[in-house]
């Protein structure tokens, strides 16, 4: 387990920002719900065995006492590095980015299933929309009852989608929470 | 018959006039014709009214000179008789007026007489002609008339040589004649002959048309007034003759052609017409320069716009009229803008064009002025009207005609292979294909309302010069250089703000918003995003010198912009919602307009169907805490969103719940922020609504049972909230309680006191600072409170004073019974009796004195208030008699004889005079002070007392005024309500006479008492400064006089 050096920290940093925009801050500053410290510190970031994990200080120094080899996780793991050394988000991550998400997507309830099983949102499923996305921005997906199923990329922003017909791909898909199930042992 | 008696009759008749005659009246003859009857026992009578007119005319002609001079030596005699006798009066005014010197003045006889006798033989031989045209005359007689009178009042030497001859005449004895008229009559005269000729002109354009030339030749006029009248009296007369059609002038080839006289005639009128139309025109456009006649001129462009914008010259009215519509004059601008919206409106008249042409010149006016215009110039926009059914259905049936066209050819095409038709047939058909295109393609250009294609094209061209006008200005109040500029002008000059137009612009989207093309939206979008106020980096804001209110309309118009082209999408507004979330905190109540507020909340909040539950949980807990801090209109408005907010979201009711945290729902913002700026950050979810508890005790009865209403709804089953969706809006809450709230000010003024100690009350409920609140209700109700105990401790010692009287008088019944018991046990010798009955007058007299004084005290004593109140006054006064048991002072009295007001208020006890009553240690210890408004009846015998009293010469006032002993049980306040008589009378207001006035009292009295003189003099000065205000005393002087006490 080790802190992430200068290159990891950018890497990590702007795939988040797709995300959450200026909310990034928010993510890095909010003070810690877990521990007994008093005034509570703040998350950070650790990596651990090619996969990144976001933890409270109180909980990264106690996870020290653990040799390297015998912890499997701490805190919440937000993404891997893959073999050819590309940062990626997973899954586990969403929590974090629905919280401070800038640009979401709402589904209807037929489309969800869909989107469970790993396939991209097309415009005919689509509820709701930011205003002011655009192609290239990270999303998170919802359902019309405001939980979080998964994010993606804006394959198109706002305005194009009004004009796309119902087939037409309107955000690619990342993740989902049907990972859980379909991939458990890759988690 | 009629006509040949006619035409023969009168021989001395100008040529011209049979000419003209016989041309036009080939109708009325036919008329006459046919009514044979009645026109036959006309004619009887025409032929001595002919006779005689003609005769009177030949007269004129020939005696006019002699006449004249005959009735100006008349007149010169008239007045010289009036001169000399002074006597010959107006019968209406008969009875002279007595000047302040004793001459009598008779009203001599006034103008309109003057001016009906100068107005010459013209104007009788037209009033003449007027009273019997109107009784007996056909209409070829009143033509024939009117072309006399036209002829003799407007010396218009055209037609005729014979004509130009009288007109020569005519007008050098007219020009000698207002050389001895006065300037006044001549103005009064103008002002006949413009009504005339207008009239003239109305009764028959046709015929008169040339007559508009006299009324424009008026109008070029030296004397202003004359110019104005003319102008007007021209525009009445346009707006009656215009007709409904353009002008189009005949080219040369149709000139050339062989016409009938009618057309000729018509042709002839027209073009008089149109080209007195555009002198007249262009004697506006240059008087609209001219700054005296620049209101008139356009107004009278506003009024030809306004009543006839299809006809020639519209461009250039439009142009000036457009041109003035952002002056500076209210009045002018008000009319242009005013003609603007009824062209605007009034569509059918112009079929559109001039509305293209109006918005065009308003965008260039725009663009030219660089945005700085009245906002009144683009708020016209606002009226203009839509059709958007023609570009939706017509195209369609179209369409429709077309597919039903191309069916029929089918048909046809199928009847013609099943029935090879056979030559002539074909041909016929053909021909009658034709013929029926052509007939629809005539028809069409008949008709006078405009294709419905090219109403399209209109309508498209004003839609893109608004927006294009509207984007602009959008554009401009986005350009942060400008901003600089504009800021540093503000700096300087209290203008109408910076961006005059935005307001009027963001409504105009607001209402068109429907109407943008899709292409624009997104633009329009983030233009409207950057106005209010977001900022992604959040970085300094150079836009922040819009206003709240302006920022929240921004908000609104994009959600009307967004919730028009809903069709398309359903777009999530998200950072509006951010930008109303912080607009909540920054909104103050009396700089920003509430209903602007009321509207924001209705449009994103009320009416927004989908909210996620974090955003809405802030917007709850936000507005709960604007509904705590606000006025009670934009508390209700907030509620009732609330309310809303939480119907639709269920899982938001958990904030209703008494334990903080929200469980799993809060995400990962444990704690509630209530500074956040973004409303997902916010954690509301974990928060609770205390507010609602504080906001269910507002003085307010709706507001109060509306907060309850809302926390009650945590034992509401979610399948019941559908069926409590209330229909009211936050704009209708907002106001509803805005008219109550004025309607309690209205009724309840007397009550504010109260009102207002219980909104300091909901106030202390915010407990921001208790302190702090309770000094803030202090400083409000200083005065009043004050107010208040002033009037209490004035009822009080009005009843101390009432108990004291009443005592009084009871002593002086007793003593007065009792010597009669002595006068009836003894009988007295004669001398000791006269006085003994002066004493019982006096006696007598004395008591009615003080049975008045108590009738007087009574109504303002009121009755509910108990001697055991009066208490504790009395015994506080009684103990301070006791402390001081004889302090002999002595008062100064003001001078007697200086007014009834002085002596009046300088009451007197008549015991100290009489001296009949026993004097003991305490001498007097009951007796009475009157206020000085208290009695007057007793101030007739305070005169005597005067000489009595010791009389001590003092500075300036003080030797007006005379000292006065007395002894007093309540020496301070004896001197206190002295020096402020002193002080009243003698108007004392700045230091140094104050101060000459202690010393004077100082000097008069005992040492023992100048403490007290000290005390009493401070209090008066407390007291003065504090009402009057009238000197600011600084503590220097204060410490003078406590140092002259020392000494």
């Amino acid at each position: 387990m080790r802190p992430l050096d200068e290159k990891e920290t950018t890497a990590i940093f702007e795939k988040l920002f797709k995300f959450t925009g200026p909310n990034l801050k928010q993510i890095v500053d909010r003070p810690a719900t877990e521990g007994p410290d008093d005034p509570p510190g703040r998350y950070c970031f650790r990596l651990h065995k090619n996969r990144v994990y976001y933890a409270s200080e109180s909980l990264v120094r106690r996870a020290t006492n653990i040799s390297g080899d015998k912890l499997v996780s701490l805190g919440t793991c937000i993404g891997k590095y893959t073999h050819s050394g590309a940062f990626r988000l997973t899954i586990q991550s969403l929590d974090l980015l629905a919280a401070h998400a800038r640009h979401k997507v709402w589904l209807k309830p037929t489309a969800e299933m869909s989107f469970l099983y790993g396939n991209a949102v097309l415009k005919g499923g689509l509820a709701r929309i930011t205003d002011n996305t655009h192609a290239g921005d990270g999303v998170v997906v919802f359902s019309m009852s405001d939980v979080p199923l998964g994010f993606g990329v804006a394959a198109r922003s706002t305005q194009d989608c009004r004009k796309a017909d119902a087939n037409a791909i309107v955000v690619n898909h990342q993740a989902d929470v049907g990972e859980y199930l379909r991939n458990e042992g890759e988690l | 018959m009629g006509k040949k008696k006619k035409v023969n009759l009168p021989p001395q008749l100008p040529p011209d006039i049979p000419d003209e005659e016989i041309e036009v009246s080939d109708e009325d003859l036919d008329f006459v014709k046919k009514n044979i009857e009645y026109a036959g026992f006309l004619t009887k009578l025409d032929a001595n009214l002919i006779n005689r007119h003609v005769s009177r005319v030949a007269d004129y002609k020939e005696d006019e000179l002699e006449a004249i001079y005959e009735r100006k030596k008349k007149k010169a005699d008239l007045k010289k008789a009036r001169e000399e006798e002074g006597l010959q009066v107006d019968r209406v005014d008969a009875l002279p007026i007595k000047t302040l010197e004793g001459e009598l003045c008779y009203r001599t006889v006034e103008e309109p007489n003057i001016v009906h006798k100068d107005d010459g033989p013209a104007s009788e031989v037209k009033e003449h002609d007027s009273d019997k045209g109107l009784v007996k005359l056909t209409k070829a007689e009143r033509r024939q008339k009117l072309k006399k009178s036209k002829k003799e009042a407007k010396r218009q030497a055209k037609d005729e040589v014979k004509a130009t001859l009288v007109e020569g005449l005519h007008s050098d004895v007219l020009a000698k004649v207002e050389e001895d008229l006065s300037a006044q009559d001549l103005f009064a005269r103008k002002k006949v002959r413009l009504a005339e000729v207008g009239m003239t002109l109305l009764e028959n354009p046709e015929l008169n048309i040339k007559s508009l030339k006299d009324l424009l030749h008026i109008c070029s006029d030296e004397d202003h007034n004359i110019v104005k009248l003319g102008l007007m009296s021209v525009v009445a007369v346009f707006k009656d003759i215009i007709p409904g059609y353009r002008i189009r002038l005949p080219t040369e080839k149709e000139l050339e052609m062989k016409v009938s006289k009618d057309v000729l005639q018509t042709r002839f009128y027209e073009s008089t017409l149109l080209s007195s139309y555009k002198a007249y025109l262009q004697k506006l456009i240059a008087f609209e320069k001219d700054p005296s006649f620049h209101r008139l001129a356009v107004r009278c462009m506003c009024i030809l716009l306004d009543a006839v914008p299809h006809f020639n010259f519209r461009e250039n009215l439009v142009a000036v009229v457009v041109r003035n519509i952002s002056s500076a004059d209210n009045v002018v601008r008000k009319l242009c803008c005013e003609t603007i919206k009824s062209v605007f409106t009034n569509e059918g008249k112009h079929g559109g064009q001039v509305t293209l042409e109006a918005v065009r010149l308003i965008s260039d006016l725009v663009k030219a002025h660089d945005c700085q215009l009245h906002p009144d110039s683009i708020e016209v926009f606002l009226s203009l009207f839509f059709d958007e059914d023609l570009g939706k259905s017509e195209p369609k049936e179209e369409k429709r005609e077309k597919l039903s066209k191309k069916k029929k050819r089918k048909q046809h095409l199928e009847q013609s292979n099943q029935l090879p038709m056979s030559e002539g047939k074909r041909r016929k058909h053909e021909l009658m294909t034709k013929t029926r295109e052509e007939l629809s393609a005539d028809l069409k250009s008949v008709s006078f309302a405009p294709d419905s294609d090219e109403r399209r094209r209109t309508q498209s061209e004003i839609l893109s010069a608004i927006f294009g006008t509207y984007f602009r200005i959008l554009k401009h109040s986005m350009d942060p250089s400008f901003q600089r500029s504009m800021l540093n002008d503000n700096s300087s000059s209290t203008g109408p703000g910076p961006r005059p137009l935005l307001g009027p612009c963001l409504m105009g989207l607001g209402k068109f918003a429907h109407l943008i093309d899709l292409d624009f939206l997104g633009d329009l979008m983030s233009c409207l995003k950057k106005l209010a106020g977001y900022n992604e980096s959040f970085n300094d804001n150079p836009l922040g010198s819009l206003s709240v209110s302006e920022k929240l309309q921004c908000c609104i118009v994009a959600f009307r912009v967004m919730r028009n082209n809903l069709d398309a999408l359903n777009v999530d507004l998200q950072e509006f919602y951010v930008q109303l979330y912080n607009l909540l905190l920054e909104y103050r109540p009396f700089r920003d307009r509430g209903d602007v507020l009321a509207e924001a909340l209705k449009t994103m909040l009320w009416e927004g169907k989908q909210h996620d539950m974090h955003r809405a949980a802030a917007f709850i807990k936000r507005l709960a805490t604007f509904a705590l801090s606000f006025g009670s209109s934009e508390a209700m408005a907030a509620l009732v969103t609330l309310k809303h907010l939480l119907l639709r979201n269920s899982k938001c009711r958990s904030l209703l719940e008494n334990d903080p945290g929200g469980g799993s729902l809060s995400g990962l913002v444990v704690k509630y922020k209530p500074e956040a700026s973004d409303p997902h950050l916010s954690g509301a979810l974990a928060s609770v609504l205390w507010e609602l508890s504080l906001v269910s005790k507002h003085h307010n009865p709706s507001i109060s049972g509306m907060a309850s209403g809302i926390s009650a709804m945590t034992t509401m089953n979610p399948s019941q909230t559908q069926a409590y969706l209330s229909a009211l809006s936050p704009v209708n809450a907002f106001d509803d309680s805005q008219i109550e709230r004025e309607l309690l000010k209205a009724l309840n003024r007397k009550s504010s006191f109260k009102q207002r100690s219980k909104k300091m009350g909901s106030e202390e409920f915010v407990a921001i600072d208790a302190e702090k609140v309770r000094g803030l209700e202090k400083e409000e109700d200083e005065d009043v409170i004050e107010r208040k105990f002033e009037e209490h401790f004035m009822v009080l010692r009005d009843i101390g004073e009432n108990e004291k009287l009443r005592l009084e008088l009871g002593r002086v019944s007793s003593a007065l019974s009792l010597y009669e018991e002595y006068k009836q046990q003894r009988k007295p010798k004669q001398k000791k009796q006269k006085k003994q009955k002066k004493a019982m007058g006096k006696l007598k007299s004395s008591i009615k004195s003080i049975q008045e004084s108590i009738i007087s005290f009574k109504p303002k004593a009121p009755s509910c208030i108990h001697e055991a109140k009066t208490h504790s006054f009395r015994a506080c006064t009684s103990s301070l008699s006791l402390h001081n048991p004889d302090h002999i002072t002595q008062l100064q009295k003001t001078h007697m004889e200086d007014s009834p007001s002085c002596s009046s208020s300088s009451p007197f006890p008549k015991q100290q005079e009489q001296g009949c009553l026993p004097p003991n240690g305490r001498i007097n210890p009951k007796r009475f002070f009157f206020s000085p408004r208290s009695t007057k009846s007793i101030m007739e015998e305070v005169k005597n007392c005067a000489p009595k009293a010791k009389t001590v010469p003092g500075s300036s006032f003080c030797e007006e005024s005379e000292a006065i002993v007395m002894v007093s049980d309540e020496p301070y306040r004896d001197f206190r309500s002295s020096m402020m008589e002193m002080v009243k009378v003698h108007e004392l207001r700045d230091w140094p006479r104050l101060q000459q006035l202690l010393h004077c009292y100082l000097r008069l009295n005992d040492r023992k008492t100048h403490k007290i003189i000290v005390l009493a003099f401070v209090d008066l000065i407390m007291h003065l400064m504090a009402h009057e205000e009238l000197f600011s005393l600084s503590s220097a002087p204060l410490c003078f006089s406590l140092r002259d006490l020392e000494k």
